[in-house]
């Protein structure tokens, strides 16, 4: 136990603690500027000066630790004299613009001025000037208010691992640049932002359009972007959000956050959000009123399902609603209309992943907390960028590094690449190679005995690949070496699993690999996830073989329960899955079809195949916020609300269960639930909803995975996997993996002149959402091919170049940019910008084990752009 | 026979190669170290020897050592101050340029009492003839087996590399040093905890300046004893001083500890240029404390110089005589330290400028007496309220100045013009 004093208050504690942190914790402020949240001490403000006995000079309390018997003062004459030096030194060069500054009203220094700053100034030589530049699309740099703190350094070096930005010259000429110089062309997670305790470095999104106390609502809620689930606080005036800020107290984010939640909420206010209902009259999309949509929806479902039966219609769920919104599209396709045509764009990676990760090791395998990565000792990462899709575990990632934990990539190692010791990127298509040559030497050096006969039989039958094949696709000796020894070593590993594993064939058995690689390693699995809900879209039922909960289609019991309950029955046997659902509108079996937030056209390869599968249904429904291709094709368009407009419950890719809570109403959108509740009604559903929590109630008394779990409750710690409850468990069996014996082929590479073509997940786009927002698009507004710099070369193209991209499926057009990370041959386009996404330009095949989509037709040529 | 122990040999041409350096009796001290004393040993003779660190500090150097052999984490790095950049100084010089392998002896002595295994010598940038001596030197002492992987076949392994600063004051600051070779922006760091413990890559660090390791093949060799006779007590041994300034034989002279003043301007120095009249001196190098001539017979060592309000420093010995302008000396002297603060802390980075405009506006002859009274406030908010002794420094120098030498300064106010001219 130490003892200390402060100000006469006598202080315990058990830990040894700063003088600041002692000084809080019986309330005695100690005013501070560089210290910051999550921030180590930096000493460097020189603010918190405080008196300690014994000692000639004043230290630092925010460095200092409090030792037994210490006598600390902070409230002597000389101390308060101190304080008024540091904001005297600080002011001199201060433009005291704060009328027209936006952070006035919540400025650190201006709130210390006011305490202890001195009346007048007696500085009589011209203020020094700095740069300001409004050169960037989203961070105004005014260096004049600058007063070098650098927690905005810090942040970006110590929490966000970016590295972008520096102090540059010294002493009274220091100033914070971008290492780019204008732009700060960085992550733009602007986490520097919410660090700055002054007007230095600002957002350009609400720059002086608003002043601290303007804002006259602010709700917690969800980031509606990507699986991580952000907790942010929405700031609003009127029916306008404001701005976004991060909350530093709650969620799993510690108050960092990334471009897209932090910049790009701003799409919810687009102008071409849907304003009314639409029908098809004529051939055009007019506005109708809610009760003829919902009328005219109810009654030609009805009679479709008259005429066809139930197996005729479909529903399309979608990971960026609710699970309430998800739940009751289910309801309506299995419960009201008798179908199990239920599925969603899970489908194309994160549901076969993780329910064959599920299969493996049971219910729940996956459902791993993100804060904990950063415990972890080492990170073995496949199949995708975390900093890119889900960029808040990608800094968790990160931070692993910083504390002398190792990371490894196969594949292209992109925002981790000054993470990891070595490159194991390799040629298109070798992945399953690498994995197996490294789960083979993990093993034989574990010398692991496995309790599950299951994997430990596939195990032994695996074989290791020659390190020829390996050299040939261009993973050096040194780094496989390397990666095996020191994952053998790692005492707490976590293995995170990305899209590539699955999208482009060897699906199975690239999981297969990563699974038994995280059983033999004793690690925690992470699945990325690319949306909101996917997760809470799957534990609702929206997937044409699983119920609410997770219950297989075929357990009566989960049956009888839902008929007690809501009164209907389970349709019978296993629904079509997405593709079944395309091929069977385009066949003529399925003739409705109910698609919800999502947009399949431009979101399933071959767009041209889903286009006229879509125009030969005899009736289909579209709820969206936009009218999106797939909208444009509806028979009936219903605007929905947005995610900063509803409340309900988002699941994330730990399963945690969070709010999602309503801000702004700035369309006339509704939730969709609420479309859908009304559907249902009309089609004869006895049960009524008045809010969302009646939605949860219910599922909450369905679901045997979200039994009892209060909707009130899910705050905190309150919504985390297995909420109480107990996960299902004991599926756990036999599982296919094809061609694990098969010794791996090379990849076939690409004839001269044409490149393999992958997608590109880009940092700064949510899918093909965040085109609608202003603020994402300003900073990446054009489609970019990313190339290897000699493919690019051997065909004659040159960076910047607009270059047309040609498949045996379609064009795009896209910006092309050389990129050391791609490997030689490829190439990668994202699936965001209209017209020229990645997935119109491919075709896919079914994997036979996964029943995922295995992206096809990637052969492209590639060529400069005519001048127009 | 030549007297010194630093400067040794210094006169003879050859003494920079290991050939001349050997024969003049080099690297026996070093063989003797590894020959017949343990590490344990090494510390122990040089905590009794009494050395000081002759950077500027003055702490005791047996007692650092002790610090960092008694933290059990590895490797230790041993570093070598080299970045002599503090105005008026240039003792280290003639040892890095005319007695490289004293120093490198010296450093791996010290390797070896501390078993450390690597050591950089972090040289000032503007020293590019040094480096080229040192480099020459340190091939020579590997080829030679004093450096290397298996040094005199005792299964004692240390390399050296010269590293050059890129010019910044700050870095010969030990821990922004440490920054700077770990290839950052060179900022002090935050202490506790001290390099001895965690240093360069957070592992235990000694830092010794290039004169503390041109000490130590000398105790090691002759004793502590020996070494102890030299000087005053509490603070033996010889000392460089590099005298600069209004004396007709300025240079770099090896004398006692404790010598006076007095003795180093009349005696050594042949007086003042041009025979006119002592203004005052300042003993250790710009930051430190300016000495009136009535105070000159202080014994010029780390116990006695403090007593007069001053500090030994480096021993950079800064001579003025009555054509000095003292306001000219310390505007100049201003605008060193606001151009080399590194800006990590406020008072220091805004102190430095402010004083600095002010200091020139006095100068110039457009400042007010209330400009004084703000001068002496904002020197006053900088003391004692800085990250690194540097701010602290800066504003020290400045108020003792004034105090001494405060009519110079109103004199500037009151005429608009400069008393000296």
């Amino acid at each position: 136990m130490i003892k200390i004093t402060i100000d006469g208050i006598e202080v315990q504690t058990d830990r040894e603690i700063t003088i600041l942190e002692a000084a809080k914790q019986v309330g005695i402020e100690i005013p501070t500027l560089c210290t910051f949240k999550n921030l180590s001490p930096s000493g460097s403000c020189r603010m918190c000066l405080v008196e300690i006995e014994r000692l000639s000079r004043p230290q630092t309390a925010c460095t200092v630790k409090i030792t037994d018997g210490m006598v600390v003062r902070t409230n002597s004459e000389a101390i308060m004299r101190a304080r008024k030096a540091v904001l005297e030194f600080l002011l001199i060069n201060h433009p005291l613009d704060c009328p027209v500054c936006d952070k006035a009203g919540e400025c650190i220094l201006q709130d210390l001025s006011a305490k202890y700053g001195a009346a007048a100034g007696r500085f009589k030589e011209g203020k020094r000037t700095n740069p300001v530049s409004f050169e960037d699309p989203v961070i105004v740099r005014d260096m004049q208010r600058c007063i070098l703190c650098t927690r905005c350094v810090r942040t970006c070096d110590d929490l966000q691992g970016a590295f972008a930005i520096s102090v540059i010259n010294r002493g009274s000429h220091s100033l914070i640049e971008p290492f780019s110089g204008g732009r700060f062309d960085c992550e733009y997670c602007g986490n520097c932002l919410s660090a700055c305790p002054v007007g230095a470095i600002t957002s350009k999104l609400h720059r002086h359009t608003y002043r601290p106390w303007y804002i006259e609502r602010q709700v917690e809620t969800i980031c509606g972007h990507c699986g991580v689930g952000c907790t942010l606080t929405l700031q609003m005036r009127e029916n306008t959000i404001i701005r976004v800020i991060p909350d530093f107290e709650k969620g799993l984010n510690s108050g960092m956050l990334c471009v897209m939640g932090r910049f790009g909420y701003d799409y919810t206010e687009h102008e071409e959000r849907l304003r009314s209902p639409l029908i098809r009259k004529d051939g055009e999309l007019v506005p109708v009123s809610w009760e003829e949509a919902v009328e005219f929806t109810a009654w030609r479902l009805k009679e479709l399902v008259k005429k066809y039966g139930g197996g005729a219609v479909a529903g399309i769920a979608s990971g960026r609603c609710t699970n309430e919104d998800n739940y009751m599209l289910q309801k309506l396709i299995r419960y009201v209309l008798g179908s199990n045509n239920i599925d969603s764009a899970a489908r194309l990676f994160y549901r076969p992943a993780v329910s064959y990760l599920e299969r493996m090791f049971g219910q729940g395998i996956t459902a791993n907390l993100i804060p904990g990565i950063a415990n972890s000792d080492g990170v073995f990462v496949a199949g995708g960028d975390p900093t890119t899709i889900n960029p808040v575990l990608g800094i968790a990632v990160r931070s692993v590094w910083k504390k002398g934990g190792k990371v490894f990539v196969v594949g292209k190692s992109g925002g981790l690449r000054s993470n990891i010791k070595h490159e194991l990127n390799h040629a298109e298509g070798a992945g399953a190679l690498v994995l197996t040559w490294i789960l083979a030497k993990v093993y034989e050096k574990k010398n692991f005995i496995s309790e599950n006969s299951i994997i430990d039989k596939k195990l032994s039958a695996l074989k290791v690949p020659d390190m020829d094949m390996l050299v040939r696709v261009g993973v050096s000796p040194e780094a496989l070496q390397y990666t095996a020894d020191e994952l053998v070593r790692l005492k707490n590993p976590v293995v995170i699993i990305g899209p590539e594993t699955v999208l482009y064939g060897n699906g199975s058995k690239n999981l297969f690999l990563l699974g038994a690689l995280n059983y033999v390693l004793n690690g925690r699995l992470f699945v990325l996830m690319d949306e909101p809900n996917t997760q809470g879209c799957l534990d609702m039922g929206c997937s044409p073989g699983v119920l609410v909960g997770g219950r297989p289609v075929e357990l009566e019991t989960f049956g009888h329960k839902m008929e007690n309950t809501a009164g209907m029955k389970t349709p019978e046997g296993t629904g079509l899955n997405l593709f079944e659902m395309i091929n069977g509108a385009n066949s003529g079996s399925i003739k409705a079809m109910f698609v919800m937030g999502e947009n399949p056209v431009f979101n399933i390869p071959d767009k041209k195949k889903v286009e006229s599968a879509l125009q030969k249904l005899e009736f289909l429904a579209v709820s969206d916020i936009f009218l999106t291709e797939t909208a444009s094709l509806a028979d009936v368009v219903f605007p929905a609300s947005a995610w900063s407009e509803k409340d309900g419950t988002y699941t994330n890719l730990e399963r945690r269960l969070q709010r999602l809570r309503k801000g702004t109403m700035s369309s006339r959108g509704r939730a969709d639930w609420k479309i859908l509740a009304d559907i249902c009604k009309a089609l004869g559903m006895k049960e009524s909803y008045t809010d969302v929590k009646s939605v949860w109630d219910e599922i909450s008394r369905i679901s045997s995975v979200h039994s009892g779990v209060r909707y009130e409750s899910l705050i905190g710690r309150g919504g985390i996997w297995p909420y109480g409850g107990e996960p299902l468990r004991g599926i756990e069996g036999d599982f296919e993996v094809e061609g694990l014996e098969d010794m791996p082929e090379l990849p076939g590479f690409a004839q001269s002149g044409r490149v393999i073509l992958k997608e590109d997940k880009s940092l700064i786009h949510s899918s093909s959402l965040s085109r609608y927002s202003p603020a994402l698009m300003g900073v990446a507004s054009e489609p970019l091919l990313m190339i290897n710099p000699v493919t690019a070369q051997s065909l004659g193209l040159s960076d910047n170049e607009r270059v047309v991209i040609t498949s045996d499926k379609g064009t795009a057009v896209a910006i092309l940019r050389a990129d050391r990370g791609m490997p030689e041959g490829v190439a990668a386009l994202s699936n965001t910008f209209k017209d020229n996404g990645f997935r119109s330009i491919v075709g896919y095949t079914i994997d036979p084990t996964l029943k995922s989509l295995n992206i096809t037709d990637r052969v492209v040529t590639i060529e400069r752009a005519k001048q127009l | 026979m030549d007297e010194r122990i630093i400067l040794r040999n210094t006169d003879d041409p050859l003494n920079a190669s290991i050939a001349g350096y050997m024969a003049h009796g080099g690297y026996k001290a070093l063989e003797q170290a590894v020959g017949e004393l343990t590490p344990r040993d090494i510390i122990d003779e040089i905590k009794s020897s009494g050395l000081r660190g002759r950077g500027g500090a003055g702490f005791p150097t047996g007692m650092k050592w002790q610090f960092a052999s008694l933290d059990p984490k590895f490797p230790k790095y041993l570093v070598c101050n080299a970045d002599e950049g503090e105005p008026g100084t240039f003792k280290d010089r003639p040892i890095l340029e005319h007695n490289p392998h004293l120093l490198i002896e010296g450093m791996i002595i010290s390797a070896y009492a501390l078993q450390s295994t690597r050591g950089y010598i972090y040289l000032r940038g503007e020293y590019p003839h040094a480096k080229r001596v040192l480099e020459r030197a340190i091939e020579e002492a590997l080829a030679s087996g004093y450096l290397g992987n298996d040094i005199l076949s005792k299964h004692f392994r240390f390399n050296l590399t010269v590293h050059s600063g890129a010019g910044a004051y700050i870095c010969g600051e030990e821990t922004a040093l440490l920054d700077s070779l770990e290839g950052r922006r060179g900022l002090p760091r935050l202490k506790p905890p001290f390099p001895v413990n965690s240093g360069l890559w957070g592992k235990p660090t000694i830092v010794n300046n290039v004169e503390t390791f041109a000490n130590i093949p000398y105790i090691v060799s002759q004793g502590a004893k020996a070494y102890a006779s030299i000087g005053v007590k509490d603070c033996p041994g010889p000392k460089l001083f590099s005298v600069s300034g209004r004396v007709n034989k300025p240079g770099v002279y090896e004398l006692p500890m404790g010598i006076s003043l007095r003795e180093i301007i009349y005696t050594h120095c042949g007086g003042i240029k041009g025979g006119g009249s002592l203004k005052g001196v300042i003993p250790g190098g710009i930051s430190t404390p300016i000495i009136a001539p009535e105070n000159i017979d202080c014994p010029m060592d780390f116990v006695h110089l403090p007593k007069y309000g001053s500090m030994l420093g480096s021993g950079a010995v800064m001579v003025f005589d009555d054509t000095v302008c003292i306001v000219r000396v310390y505007e100049r002297a201003m605008k060193f330290f606001e151009h080399e603060s590194c800006g990590k802390c406020t008072p220091c980075r805004e102190g430095t400028a402010w004083m600095r405009a002010i200091l020139g506006r006095i100068e110039r002859g457009d400042a007010s007496e209330r400009d004084l009274e703000t001068l002496q406030d904002v020197a006053e908010n900088v003391t004692g309220k800085t990250f690194c002794p540097l701010g602290d420094g800066a504003a020290g120098v400045l108020l003792a100045a004034m105090k001494t030498y405060r009519e110079e300064f109103e004199y500037h106010i009151k005429n608009k013009r400069c008393k000296v001219q």
